[in-house]
């Protein structure tokens, strides 16, 4: 019994296109422990169909490959739709980039919450579910919990709505979490508060979490491996603090086109793509 | 170039911008920094006349917005919006998107100069007979770019002009944007959360917070911290 959570191997994701299959995710492997995992890539690397793969929410026209899928001991390409089902929210959860278009938006962000606690303990009576329900958005930061309980999505800020959407998943104390661009849509100051929120849980409650941007440098300073995708493979797998060791010239390209508030003011690098990236890796 | 004076814009009750005053001279780049919520992108909008609800004066180019009618307005200045999923006409072709400000304005030759703005973005020719759905973000951003640049307007107002796209194509949008504004002689305003964004393309800036200017400062200010709000070095240190 290996004690990584999560193991995965070559896993291949691809979509019917005219004429044939388009791959989308090409041999992916990676195993996770309970440690926080970045996954780097541009739009359209696969870095959020390899999280979605592991939830199991991918469309059913996904045509999905794996030599091995395991989590915590479960082997999830032989699990029914039943068990995973049962897995995902309980044990796995997965938090989305915009709170805007996840949150039900006629529905008080309260008794969404409510509604997630329930489905996962049928019996549980309705006070002690709101009681978990006001502690949880405590627990994410929220100054007044009980007024943000019984507000609308759409009378939420960005940062307040994802830091509910974070309490929706962790509420559930899963051991598994996928963020996938979490904080792409906030600002700097509210993206490092819900960083931090995120850090704490995980730490506290030793999950494992897999952080899914495109934001090499915030990756950097938060987890503690990343791997960087392109065009559907692993080019290059870092731990996080040798993030300047980078090899791959993909990585090397990725950092140097961000502007830094002292750098030179010369035109930026821009990725120049070479074809051999492409290629199939040993 | 552009003069603002005691801005002050209402929505209702609340007050999104209060009594914020700049002005930004010919050929320079002027960023607007801080969170969402703060009114930088309130400001654009109502230099741009989307917004009804305002008090103060917005000159451009000596002339007053409030006695400027809404082509004349058009012709100065245009806006590229943050989400080029969503200023772009669906059903447009991209030819179409960028000849429409041509036509309402009844310029001459709208086809030849689509494909010479085309050109000037960085995209073929081709890419005209093609929707908004068969391009990628940056691509999109290109487009809504020359869409902007149709009517030749000195002004360019830029509301997160990279800010829905990939880090890689980031920076070919801001090289790009910096090669019109040396080429066109254009004054930029650009409005961004991202410091390290402002600081590479604006010659001078003003952080905003809670819909007041906290301050204003040059280029060579942010980058020697010669700065007085602490609300300004919290912003630098989270970023």
């Amino acid at each position: 019994m290996s004690e990584n959570l999560v193991e995965i191997e070559n896993l291949r994701i691809a979509f019917p296109r005219e004429g044939g299959m388009s791959d989308a995710v090409r041999g992916v492997s990676l195993s996770l422990g309970r440690e926080k995992l970045g996954i780097v890539g541009e739009s359209g690397s696969g870095k959020s169909l390899t999280g979605r793969a592991l939830l199991g929410v991918l469309p059913s026209y996904a045509k999905i490959s794996v030599d091995k899928m395991v989590f915590d001991g479960i082997d999830l390409t032989a699990a029914s739709p039943k068990l995973r089902r049962s897995l995902r929210g309980g044990r796995m959860g997965m938090i989305l980039q915009d709170p805007k278009f996840s949150l039900n938006p006629v529905m008080r962000v309260g008794l969404q919450i409510v509604e997630a606690i329930r489905i996962g303990d049928k019996k549980l009576p309705k006070r002690e579910a709101f009681k978990q329900a006001l502690a949880v958005l405590e627990a994410v930061h929220i100054r007044d919990p009980e007024r943000v309980f019984s507000l609308y999505p759409h009378e939420l800020s960005g940062g307040m709505g994802q830091r509910v959407m974070i309490a929706m998943m962790v509420v559930r104390e899963p051991d598994l979490l996928i963020a996938d661009e979490p904080t792409s849509a906030l600002d700097v100051t509210v993206q490092t508060q819900v960083l931090s929120i995120l850090d704490e849980l995980v730490t506290r409650r030793g999950m494992g979490l897999i952080f899914i941007s495109h934001d090499l440098r915030l990756v950097s300073r938060f987890c503690d491996r990343v791997i960087v995708m392109y065009a559907g493979q692993i080019v290059e797998t870092l731990r996080a603090d040798r993030l300047n060791e980078a090899s791959h010239p993909y990585t090397r390209g990725l950092l140097a086109c961000l502007p830094t508030i002292d750098g030179p003011l010369d035109p930026l690098p821009v990725l120049q793509r070479q074809a051999s990236w492409l290629e199939a890796r040993p | 170039m552009i003069q603002v004076d005691h801005l002050t814009v209402n929505f209702g009750p609340s007050v999104a911008v209060r009594d914020v005053s700049f002005s930004v001279a010919q050929g320079e780049s002027f960023g607007l920094v801080g969170e969402s919520g703060s009114g930088k992108s309130t400001i654009l909008r109502t230099i741009m006349g989307l917004n009804p609800d305002w008090s103060g004066s917005i000159k451009i180019d000596g002339q007053d917005t409030k006695s400027t009618s809404r082509t004349d307005l058009a012709r100065r200045a245009q806006m590229v919006f943050q989400d080029p999923y969503a200023s772009l006409h669906p059903r447009y072709v991209i030819g179409q998107a960028i000849a429409e400000p041509m036509r309402i304005n009844k310029l001459p030759d709208p086809e030849k100069r689509t494909v010479e703005l085309l050109d000037l973005i960085g995209l073929p020719g081709q890419f005209r007979f093609r929707f908004p759905h068969e391009l990628s973000g940056g691509q999109r951003q290109r487009v809504a770019i020359a869409r902007a640049l149709a009517l030749n307007p000195k002004i360019l107002l830029l509301d997160e002009p990279t800010s829905a796209l990939d880090v890689s194509i980031q920076a070919e949008i801001l090289n790009l944007l910096n090669q019109l504004r040396k080429e066109l002689g254009l004054t930029f305003v650009i409005v961004s959360h991202d410091l390290a964004v402002i600081s590479y393309m604006c010659d001078r800036l003003m952080v905003m917070r809670n819909a007041e200017a906290v301050e204003t400062l040059s280029r060579e200010q942010l980058r020697s911290r010669d700065i007085a709000q602490s609300y300004t070095r919290e912003l630098i240190a989270a970023s």
